[in-house]
Formats: structure tokens, C-alpha cells, sequence
């Protein structure tokens, strides 16, 4: 079994080139969406507006959309038409909203106006909140006139100089209005018991929940190419060479896994350590993080392995591989974290192997403390491993060693 | 070293190797010859452990390679006819693999991959990686491979396949002294020359089957003093044998067709180089055309062609 290990371990260094490029690539994506994402940015968004009304209401309803913490997500920039839909389709604002002329008087009025949202169908979030925003505003609009038909209707009439006392008077009706239905929309509170809330953990930033999913492709993309190594060995001879000595296979099998967990512990190894050191995490949890992936890890190669040993020729096990290779990097977390994906994609990117080693990974890495993998998790592999060579071994046995 | 007894191999309807048996004693190279797709290595395969015989046993150094393959294992060495090196690690790496491989260990494994290498004749190319080398060397190394472990039984498939005269030459240096030094060796070739050159006892098969057996010597007296005559041209099927029958009645007691076509035919006869003008005249008179003649001597290549009525490398 050893001597197996250091044989693959030697050939592995003849091609330290594959090896670059497993570390390389998970780096510069996660490089860059660690430029883009910052540890501590918020997504922003800009909404266009076009006012051909440039009445008071319009003008409240473009505060509107920036008022308390809203203004943290949007900004309102005015605009005209043409330059508000072209940037728009070009991907430069969350959305555009037209107030049309007379939107202002209508309102007054209780006339039929239309307000024109158009959002930008790239982004799904903060164009979902300029929507929700504008609905809310047009029910307020609806309540506002239920409410105070009255006083709107006075306003209306005004001339553009009200006497003192007729605003007094209907200042006094509003104030009464509102103390009036005050009870019914915040009714008092009964009885209150104030607990204190437990201490929460900050929510990690986003750039750190992007790194178990970096690191598991570093691990995938190592995984599946040195799964690939039972091909070459078969193309080489090597492994029929191999059939012919006594009671081999068992230990060759061994080796070659025993040989996978150090490649793998090495490449994602050098990636966890870029990352706790980017992040600033508790290197108390390296030694757990870097055997927990690296016995995932030879679970994924013994698995890939034995997916490729099914095929009838290197090519097609090559290109079969690398076609289940990027839709698990996509549904377990690689391109986008599981904490930020939609509810029934996430459940499907936990219920993917990878997902299922970065999901446990995220947990350990943001936990308080280190070792937080359950018991569970590390039969799920050992089981994962074990299958996944058995297969292997099957598959020797069966004639692939032999062809 | 080597029994193998009523050894067949079937693939479904087809048959492979039929019911053949040999042995070979220690320090002898044992020669299995025949063309391609005889199943020279269908027996190989089979002695080697790669495919279970449909039928019949083989044993070496008395362990059944079926029964107990393990041990029969221990003591065979395999240089397969495809190469079997890992390309990717150094000569002197290869060789010490696959003797851990079979259980060499410490300064004996050290000693013997030494061994190995000045043999082979790549000692000063030890440190490189096999991609770097010729056909030959790569050669020379799968050699070194399948005998770093001392084993009491080599089997040679076809190893000078692809191999430049000069290569070849030293593989079979390298046979020798592996067969000096006591080992068995099951050497397959369809190259007569290196059969009589290396072998001490032969085995030649066609369709999976024993056609002759003996030494080199004996094969030879098979075909007793007859020259092997090969005509090419246009030649009437009865005609020519009502014609070359003459010739028998005429005194050509030894004259025999080996096979007869309508653009070719293959004679034997002892001495045939005297009675060519008879021939030509005979077969002129039945109405033959004579384009091409060949004339050999008694040696392998023309008795396999007298057992099987064509040629070996066909």
C-alpha cells in the first residue's frame, strides 16, 4: 500500500501543472467575487425615475423609496424615458419608474392613473423590493383617500392663499382622525414580559460564505482528476501488469486512495489556509476543516473513479466526468453560496455531495468553536469512501484491469 | 517449471486455443510458434492468470494457476507484448516498483534493480523518465520489469515486435541469460529466425492447435532434406496435379503439392533446384503460366508452411 502511494505520489509530481490549475481557478474566481462582493458590502441598486408630473406627491413618492434603511439598498436617480429604458436593458439600474403628468391630480381627484414600473430581469432581489415598495405605496394612496376623502377634497377646492383658521380647522380634523383609528391600528399592548434575547453570532459576510464553496472545487476539480489516473494506468499497461502479481489489487487500491487524500489535503490545504488567512478565521479550526475535506475528499475521487471505470473508453469517461463535474459545482455551492440560494435550489445543493461536505464546512467555519461536525457527517462519508472504492475494487475485478 | 495439459479456450462458439499441452523445464526457452491470431497469447493470457481457461489445466513450478494462482503468480514473470511502464516515473523507479511488487524489499531489491539495469543496458539512463526514451529502451525496460523478481518462469509475448534490429539483439542477449541463469522462459514469436536462434523445444500452433513439437532439430528432420518451391502465374487446377502426378510416376518420388491455386502453387522436394526444368515443363505442357518462382531451403518458416499450406506471417 505504501509503496503504491509513493509511486502515485512521484508520478503526481512529474505534473504539478494539473495541480496549479486545481488551485489556480477556484482562486481567481473566488479572488474575484471576493473583489466584488468585499466582507462587508451590501447589494445596491438604483432605481430610474422619470417624473413628468414634478408635483409634491411625485416628489414624495421618490423619497419614498429611499427613506431609513431602504436608502442603504436604493438610490433614486432621475431621468428621461430613452435613457432611463436603455440603461435599464443594459443592466446599469434595478428599475424604472414612470409618473406620468397629471399623476398628481388624478390622485386628488380619485381618478384612474397608471404608474409605469419596468425592472431589470437580471436581477431578481432588488428589483423583487422596488416592486413590493411601489405596491405598498399605492395601498397607502388607497387608505389615505379612505380616510381623509374629507380634507383632500378641501385642499382641492383651496385657493392659493387658505386662510389661518382653514387650516387650523382641518389640521384639528386630521389630528382627530388619527387619534381616532390610532387604537385600532397600534392597539395597546396587555401585558408585556420583556426577555432578554440571546447573544446572536453577527451574520457571516457573504464573501466568507463563498469560501467552502472555492474550496470544494479546488477539491472537486482534484478529485476528478486524479480519478482519471485509473484510465492512464489501464492506457500505460500498468494496471494489467498489475493483475499479474500476486494479491496486489487490495493494497493498490489503498495506495492509490491513501495517495488521493494527500494530493487533496495538499490542494485544498493551500486553499483553506488562503482563505483563514483572507478571512481572518480561528486556525483552531484548520486541522478539523482540512481532514474533513480531504477524507470527503477521496470519497468524491473514489466515486468519480468509479463512475469513469464504467466507461468504455478514456474520452467518453473524460467527458462525462466533466459534464457531472459543473452542475455539481453549480447546485453545491461553488458559483453561489447555499445560504443565498433560493429555499428548494439550496435543499437540492445540501442534498449534492459537494453541498453536503461546503454546507458542513460553512458550519464549521463560522461556528464558535471548532470540531462541530456530527458524528453523522463523518459516517456519511466514511460510508461515501467505502462504497466508492468498493466500486472501484469491483470494477478491477471485473475485467477493467485486464482490457 | 511449466505444464500445461489439454488447455482450450473458448470464446462463445469460437475457439480460441484447442486442447494444447507442453511442458518446459528450468533453464530452457520454450518456444510457442504460430501467426497472428494462432493464440499464442490467448495461452499466455491463460497461464498468466488475465483469462480463466475454458478447459484443461496449467501449472507452474507445480502450482495450479487456477487452484492456486497466488503462488503460481509469485513465480512468473510477464513482459506483455504491449508496453507496461509507468511513463511517468524513472527507470530505475519502474524496476523498483514492480519488485516491491512481488515482495523484494531492502538491499536485495537495490541489488538486483542494479542487476537489472546494467542488463537491460540503461544504467546511465536510470534517472530518466521512460517518455523520454527510444522504442528500444522502452522495450528493454518492460523486459526489466517482468524480470526484476528473480521469477522462475518468464513469459515473453512477442517482445521484438516494433524493436530495431539492435534492440533485438540485445533482448534476446537478455533471454539468454535469463535462461543461464536457470529461469523457464515461454517465449511467443511468429518469426521463425528468432525461434531457431533462442529456443531449445518448440510448439507450433495455427487456429489454436498443436500442429508440431519437438526441438528445433527434430521440426527440422520433419521436413527431412525437401526444398519448399513456390510458383506464382496462372495454373489450370487439374492440369497442373494430373501433371505434377506425372512427375511422381516419372521417378520424382518425395515431389508433393502443399497447396494449389489457380495463380499459385507450393511444391516440396528434395534437391528441387535439379529438377526445375522437368517442373517447368510439366506444368508448361498442362497449360501453366509461370510469372514467379521461389526456392527455399528446409528450415521453420518451410515446415510450417508444409504443416499448414501457408505462410506464417499470412
Amino acid at each position: 500500500m505504501l509503496t503504491s502511494l509513493r509511486k502515485d505520489l512521484a508520478r503526481r509530481r512529474q505534473d504539478l501543472l494539473s495541480a496549479f490549475i486545481w488551485i489556480a481557478i477556484p482562486l481567481l474566481i473566488g479572488g474575484l467575487i471576493t473583489a466584488m462582493m468585499g466582507n462587508d458590502v451590501k447589494p445596491h441598486g438604483v432605481l430610474l425615475m422619470v417624473d413628468q408630473d414634478e408635483s409634491i406627491l411625485s416628489e414624495l413618492i421618490a423619497g419614498a423609496y429611499t427613506a431609513g434603511e431602504l436608502g442603504e439598498l436604493i438610490s433614486v436617480e432621475k431621468t428621461t424615458i430613452e435613457d432611463g429604458i436603455e440603461r435599464v436593458n443594459d443592466g446599469e439600474a434595478s428599475a424604472l419608474l414612470i409618473i406620468p403628468e397629471g399623476f398628481g391630480a388624478a390622485f386628488l381627484n380619485s381618478e384612474p392613473v397608471t404608474l409605469t414600473l419596468k425592472t431589470n430581469p437580471s436581477q431578481t432581489i432588488l428589483p423583487g423590493i422596488i416592486t413590493s415598495v411601489t405596491e405598498i405605496l399605492l395601498d397607502a394612496g388607497f387608505y389615505a383617500h379612505q380616510l381623509f376623502g374629507d380634507e383632500i377634497e378641501t385642499i382641492k377646492n383651496l385657493d392659493d392663499s387658505p386662510a389661518d383658521a382653514v387650516v387650523a380647522a382641518m389640521a384639528v380634523d386630521i389630528q382627530n382622525k388619527i387619534e381616532s383609528v390610532t387604537p385600532h391600528l397600534f392597539p395597546p399592548i396587555i401585558d408585556i414580559e420583556i426577555v432578554a434575547p440571546p447573544p446572536t453570532e453577527p451574520a457571516p459576510p457573504l464573501a466568507l460564505l463563498f469560501l467552502p464553496g472555492i474550496i470544494l472545487m479546488a477539491v472537486m476539480f482534484a478529485a476528478n482528476g486524479i480519478a482519471g489516473d485509473w484510465w492512464r494506468e489501464r492506457e500505460q499497461g500498468t494496471l494489467r501488469r498489475l493483475v499479474y502479481a500476486p494479491g496486489q489489487l487490495g493494497a493498490f487500491i489503498a495506495g492509490k486512495a491513501l495517495a488521493a487524500a494527500v494530493i487533496i489535503g495538499l490542494v485544498g490545504g493551500l486553499t483553506l489556509v488562503l482563505g483563514f488567512l483572507y478571512h481572518g478565521i480561528s486556525w483552531a479550526k484548520l486541522p478539523s476543516s482540512l481532514i474533513w475535506i480531504s477524507v470527503s475528499g477521496v470519497g468524491l475521487f473514489a466515486w468519480f473513479a468509479a463512475l469513469q471505470m464504467l466507461f468504455s473508453n478514456q474520452r467518453t469517461a473524460n467527458v462525462i466526468s466533466s459534464m457531472l463535474l459543473f452542475p455539481l459545482l453549480m447546485a453545491g455551492g461553488s458559483f453561489f453560496p447555499l445560504a443565498v440560494l433560493p429555499g428548494w435550489i439550496a435543499v437540492i445543493g445540501r442534498a449534492s455531495p459537494n453541498g453536503f461536505v461546503a454546507d458542513r464546512l460553512t458550519q464549521e467555519i463560522t461556528a464558535a468553536g471548532a470540531w462541530s461536525f456530527a458524528l453523522s457527517d463523518w459516517l456519511t462519508v466514511a460510508a461515501a469512501v467505502v462504497t466508492g472504492l468498493s466500486l472501484c475494487a469491483w470494477r478491477l475485478g471485473s475485467g477493467f484491469a485486464r482490457a | 517449471m511449466l505444464k500445461v495439459k489439454e488447455l482450450s479456450k473458448n470464446y462463445g462458439d469460437l475457439v480460441a486455443v484447442d486442447r494444447i499441452s507442453f511442458n518446459a523445464d528450468k533453464g530452457q526457452v520454450f518456444g510457442l510458434l504460430g501467426p497472428n491470431g494462432a493464440g499464442k497469447s490467448t495461452i499466455i493470457n491463460c497461464i498468466s492468470g488475465l483469462l480463466q481457461p475454458t478447459s484443461g489445466h496449467a501449472s507452474v513450478a507445480g502450482h495450479d494457476v487456477v487452484a492456486d494462482g497466488k503462488a503460481a503468480r509469485q513465480n512468473l514473470g510477464v513482459v506483455p507484448q504491449e508496453l507496461a511502464l509507468y511513463e511517468d516515473l524513472p527507470a530505475i523507479e519502474n524496476l523498483r516498483y514492480w519488485g516491491k511488487a512481488y515482495g523484494m524489499r531492502g538491499a536485495e531489491l537495490e541489488s538486483r534493480v542494479s542487476n537489472v539495469l546494467e542488463t537491460i543496458g540503461l544504467g546511465d539512463r536510470a534517472k530518466d523518465l521512460p517518455k523520454s526514451y527510444s522504442g528500444g529502451m522502452k522495450r528493454r525496460l518492460n523486459f526489466g520489469c517482468g524480470i526484476v523478481h528473480k521469477p522462475n518462469l518468464i513469459l515473453l509475448d512477442e517482445p521484438t515486435v516494433g524493436v530495431d534490429p539492435q534492440s533485438r539483439s540485445r533482448l534476446f542477449d537478455m533471454v539468454e541469460a535469463e535462461r543461464d541463469a536457470g529461469a523457464c522462459i515461454l517465449y511467443t514469436t511468429h518469426y521463425m529466425e528468432e525461434a531457431e536462434r533462442l529456443c531449445d523445444s518448440l510448439a507450433i500452433i495455427d487456429h489454436g492447435k498443436l500442429i508440431a513439437q519437438g526441438t528445433v532439430d527434430e521440426l527440422r528432420s520433419k521436413l527431412g532434406a525437401r526444398d519448399v518451391l513456390q510458383l506464382s502465374g496462372s495454373f489450370p487446377i487439374k492440369a497442373i496435379r494430373d501433371a505434377i502426378d506425372g512427375l511422381v510416376e516419372r521417378g520424382n518420388h518425395d515431389l508433393e503439392i502443399i497447396s494449389q491455386e489457380e495463380s499459385s502453387v507450393t511444391l516440396s522436394l528434395s534437391q528441387a533446384s535439379q529438377h526445375l526444368p522437368a517442373i517447368f515443363d510439366a506444368l508448361s505442357s498442362a497449360g501453366g503460366t509461370v510469372t514467379e518462382t521461389s526456392l527455399r531451403s528446409p528450415n521453420l518458416e518451410t515446415l510450417f508452411l508444409l504443416l499448414t499450406g501457408k505462410e506464417l506471417r499470412e
